[in-house]
């Protein structure tokens, strides 16, 4: 999060002052510094980043695009549908696979794989033997990950 | 799960599982794990109807055996399970929340809308603080608790215990 409002922070300077204020801020500016100053950062204008010292504050890591409850409804949707097993027609949130969608334990055992691989991390199998519904492998997955909580 | 014993069920499909993720791992393309997998579904798929728990047992045991003997020495872990490459990697930089209490007021000053719902979070916990103790005191077994379940809360209107440290506990994702 500190990352996320240091990069807001360098956004809006960048946006708002330009390179002058930055400049002043940095080292006391003569107007015959700044005239200089401006010109070649006018010439670093035509580069991606104006500041590259600047980006060294906030360091970028390599992330997934954050989760949302209807992103993550949509992947495990996608992935039930994509199951030769399942009638995609026939396939609501609510489904349970037992009852509804006539799966078997092993079926489920793989249904919850396919889950693990779509979104990147372990299902124990305690807590997994209880998943039964698209809505509750949501629910699952939104709590490991602290969506909307 | 309710006791501390797994069933003959859940053995199987534990089985299931661990050979389909040891088959990935030896398997070089996608093609050849699908078709792998689907072989091995229907070997399990074969003795599903049988009813003699003398041979299911006997069958569970030679399966143990050859998952033994076929596992792979290295097989893929997700990053975030225990022997992954990421388990417990950002636990140092979960900070638990009574840091807050030690925030100095001026820095508290930045954030007055959440300090002030902080206050009264804090007050409905000392609340509901004896009742929860009063409850698991009453739940408590003899031989000391079986699992790490938590109760839920059995009066109406009552908070579950030991809620405060759920709500309150690091969030997973890096913020």
């Amino acid at each position: 999060m500190a990352a996320r409002v240091l990069q807001h922070c360098v956004r809006t300077l960048r946006l708002s002052s330009g390179p002058l204020a930055l400049r002043a801020a940095v080292v006391p500016a003569a107007p015959l510094h700044r005239a200089l100053s401006f010109y070649s950062a006018d010439r670093r204008t035509r580069c991606v980043n104006k500041f590259p010292s600047l980006d060294v504050l906030c360091r970028q890591y390599g992330q997934l695009p954050p989760l949302t409850l209807e992103s993550i409804e949509e992947r495990v949707l996608y992935v039930l549908k994509l199951y030769d097993k399942i009638n995609p027609e026939k396939l609501q949130a609510t489904s349970h696979f037992m009852k509804d969608l006539g799966l078997d334990s092993l079926d489920q055992v793989e249904i919850i794989m396919a889950m693990e691989d779509e979104f990147g991390f372990e299902i124990p199998d305690g807590e997994a033997e209880k998943l039964m519904t698209p809505d509750e492998i949501v629910q699952y997955i939104a709590d490991k990950k602290d969506i909307y909580e | 799960m309710a006791s501390a014993f797994l069933t003959h069920h859940q053995k199987v499909l534990r089985l299931y599982k661990k050979s389909l993720r040891h088959l990935e791992s030896w398997s070089d393309n996608r093609h050849d794990y699908r078709f792998h997998a689907c072989v091995l579904r229907g070997r399990f798929d074969d003795n599903l109807a049988e009813k003699d728990m003398v041979k299911a047992t006997m069958l569970l045991k030679t399966g143990e055996e050859e998952f033994w003997t076929k596992q792979h020495p290295a097989p893929y872990i997700f990053p975030d399970s225990p022997g992954g490459t990421s388990y417990e990697r950002y636990e140092c930089y979960k900070v638990p929340e009574w840091v807050l209490e030690h925030w100095h007021p001026s820095e508290k000053a930045v954030y007055p809308d959440y300090f002030a719902k902080r206050e009264q979070w804090k007050k409905l916990r000392l609340e509901s603080w004896d009742k929860e103790i009063t409850q698991l005191q009453l739940e408590a077994e003899a031989g000391g608790p079986k699992t790490e379940a938590l109760p839920p809360a059995r009066i109406d209107g009552d908070l579950p215990p030991l809620w405060w440290q759920i709500v309150t506990r690091p969030r997973a994702q890096g913020a």
